[in-house]
């Protein structure tokens, strides 16, 4: 009796920790540094920013890309977008795409404009980023929306803003991150 | 034991585990849950989503004034059965006259558009003899048209509303207005569309509502026009305590980083109006931040409570205290709980949390049951039958839950109600492995009392309005016979 007791909580607790497995399981190649364009070429650093509303994205850096290197910082956020308008105007992106985490001072460059990504569709943006040291950072934000979600991401480093975008939006649109972002917003 | 034995127990033991929660899903059929709380009277409201209930005394009558929000997927506009048309939500008038026999009396239309891009959401009333330059036979009806704009109607035939005036059209967002009906002075949450934000406030004399005046626009510094940096978490609604009171108690957020704003309200009126951020500062008395996990939906300003506890102090015996209530926005406890808050600002610049209350989980397996499970709104009302002493809440599917307040520092349940789910009642989903998994459950969203001891909560599932009433040790709370 109390074997098969054993039996059918570990076929429970099996059930429960497949969900988790089939999100997990992109990540390892985006760790292995393979999920880019190009393999190797983006790496996943920490999340360093502080506790907030949300819980905590994921972090890139690539070396190589522009004059000195980008960091790509991608979250999902749940429940914080306009379900049918999706994200409607460049004051949305500065709203969510997650700036304030690098800088609280940020101001945007030039108008936003559409963009898709992954299936996805919403805005970017540019920005100029003016760090605590008093140094100056180019940024793309970018807002995408599914359904009620949002997938946000901020792109800051010594590149130009065309730099910034080209390299962000390839890797966002790479096959792992592809699969990682629609994990992240319910698996659809 | 046989080999069917033992794969009978094994079935049964897995499909206990695996949907135990499933037994406290919500049947068509079955009985309400309650304490100290029965129902008196219900209308389906045409299987509308609700949102907010206001219930006006007009003469000998009693009538309620229900904004809904858009319609759904599978029903975009429900049928009107009194025109016999299908219309997009927009406002109910119910007369309530005898709540265990409430008359649906008229569907206003709304604007069209699904869920929150839809409707008209928000209802105040105010009689035209109590505002100062208003028709005294007229009673106007103020409610958000979906994200478009204001309207304001004459209800004084409440079967026949007639349009008075439109405002504040092309907005991004409304939402929760609120109308001070001795002075005229609306605020309305609006999108301005120079705004960086969907919600702040614009600020009104509808004095004479059929010639509206606007006095200025006000929000957070950073949330103004031309402004850059980080955007303060926008506006859910206010609350004023007139001229007497002199405080506007705005309310920012929903489930997350929310703000209790208490502001000057002559300052707030006859400052400096162009929005910069020292204008937007200066009205301001205190903010108080909420953790980041939390808004405030509703902020309900209770001024001067005596604290039984404190009654030998020497100091300090009565408090002001504002109620702050979160709105829980995600299905099936996929957020931080959303819960209701008691922050002392007897001192007003230095605001703080005292207390704070939730529905116990456990206690109905709500993060099982399907939809958004925590708290979204209070009752408004300042009726003596109920203020300052007890506080209704709207906690999605665990119901409305009454609170003793008396003592703010200890609020404890004295109530709740559950209604039954119907037919009407519309699914709430999740993703599930790519798929949407759905369920049914009651979503009580707003709710409002009356001057009798009736409180009135309505469905955002689209089942409609219960009208309830206290029973048992509970009346003794509100002092109900």
């Amino acid at each position: 009796m109390w074997r098969w007791l054993v039996i059918a909580v570990g076929v429970l607790t099996l059930s429960a920790l497949s969900g988790v497995g089939a999100y997990q399981l992109v990540r390892p190649a985006i760790e292995r540094g393979h999920a880019g364009g190009t393999p190797g070429k983006w790496q996943e650093i920490a999340w360093t920013f502080p506790r907030d509303g949300w819980p905590a994205g994921r972090a890139f850096r690539c070396a190589s890309c522009g004059g000195g290197g980008v960091e790509l910082y991608v979250r999902p956020k749940i429940g914080f977008c306009n379900c049918d308008k999706g994200v409607a105007d460049d004051d949305e992106v500065d709203r969510v795409a997650d700036l304030d985490l690098i800088s609280a001072r940020f101001a945007p460059s030039e108008a936003g404009k559409a963009v898709h990504v992954a299936g996805l569709a919403g805005r970017s943006r540019f920005y100029n980023l003016k760090m605590q040291d008093g140094a100056q950072h180019a940024a793309i934000g970018i807002a995408l929306s599914h359904r009620c979600d949002l997938l946000v991401a901020v792109a800051q480093g010594n590149a130009t803003p065309s730099e910034l975008q080209h390299e962000a939006l390839e890797y966002l649109a790479s096959g792992e991150m592809h699969r990682w972002m629609l994990a992240s917003l319910g698996g659809r | 034991m046989s080999g069917r034995v033992k794969f009978a127990i094994l079935a049964a033991v897995s499909v206990a585990c695996a949907n135990g929660a499933a037994a406290q899903q919500q049947k068509i059929g079955a009985p309400p849950e309650s304490q100290n709380m029965k129902l008196v009277g219900y209308s389906d409201l045409q299987a509308r989503s609700a949102y907010q209930p206001t219930i006006h005394r007009q003469g000998d009558r009693y009538i309620a004034y229900i904004g809904h929000h858009g319609g759904t997927d599978d029903i975009p506009m429900p049928l009107n059965p009194l025109t016999g048309n299908a219309e997009p939500n927009g406002t109910s008038i119910v007369d309530v006259t005898d709540p265990a026999h409430p008359k649906y009396l008229k569907h206003i239309p709304g604007q069209e558009g699904k869920y929150e891009s839809g409707g008209a959401q928000m209802v105040r009333v105010c009689d035209g003899k109590s505002l100062p330059k208003g028709d005294p036979n007229a009673v106007y009806m103020l409610r958000a048209v979906g994200s478009q704009g204001h309207e304001i109607w004459n209800v004084a035939d409440p079967a026949n509303p007639v349009l008075v005036v439109k405002l504040g059209q092309g907005l991004k967002d409304t939402h929760k207005n609120f109308w001070e009906c001795d002075t005229g002075i609306a605020y309305l949450v609006s999108g301005v569309p120079e705004w960086r934000t969907r919600r702040m406030t614009e600020v009104y004399d509808l004095s004479d509502p059929a010639h509206p005046q606007k006095i200025r626009d006000f929000g957070l510094p950073g949330q103004e026009p031309g402004s850059t940096g980080a955007v303060p978490t926008e506006l859910h609604g206010p609350i004023s305590l007139g001229p007497e009171g002199n405080r506007v108690y705005f309310g920012y957020g929903t489930d997350k980083g929310g703000f209790l704003q208490i502001v000057d309200r002559n300052k707030l009126l006859s400052g400096p109006k162009e929005p910069t951020p020292e204008n937007l500062r200066y009205p301001e008395v205190a903010r108080m931040p909420m953790s980041a996990f939390n808004g405030a939906h509703t902020v309900f300003p209770m001024k001067g409570m005596p604290i039984a506890e404190f009654a030998k102090d020497k100091d300090g015996q009565a408090r002001d205290i504002v109620m702050i209530v979160d709105e829980a926005i995600l299905n099936e406890c996929a957020e931080p709980r959303q819960m209701v808050w008691f922050a002392d600002v007897t001192t007003e610049t230095r605001p703080m949390v005292i207390s704070s209350w939730t529905v116990p989980e456990a206690s109905g397996n709500f993060c099982e049951r399907g939809g958004r499970f925590g708290a979204h709104s209070s009752n408004e009302s300042m009726a003596p039958v109920f203020y300052k002493k007890m506080a209704f809440i709207a906690f999605f599917n665990a119901g409305v839950r009454a609170l003793d307040i008396r003592d703010p520092y200890h609020p404890k349940e004295v109530g709740y109600f559950i209604p039954s789910i119907t037919e009407k009642t519309d699914k709430r989903c999740v993703p599930v492995e790519g798929k949407d998994r759905c369920k049914v459950a009651i979503q009580t969203n707003n709710l409002e009392t009356d001057d009798r001891g009736y409180i009135y909560i309505v469905d955002r599932a689209n089942t409609g309005m219960h009208i309830l009433e206290m029973t048992g040790p509970a009346r003794a709370v509100a002092g109900l016979k």
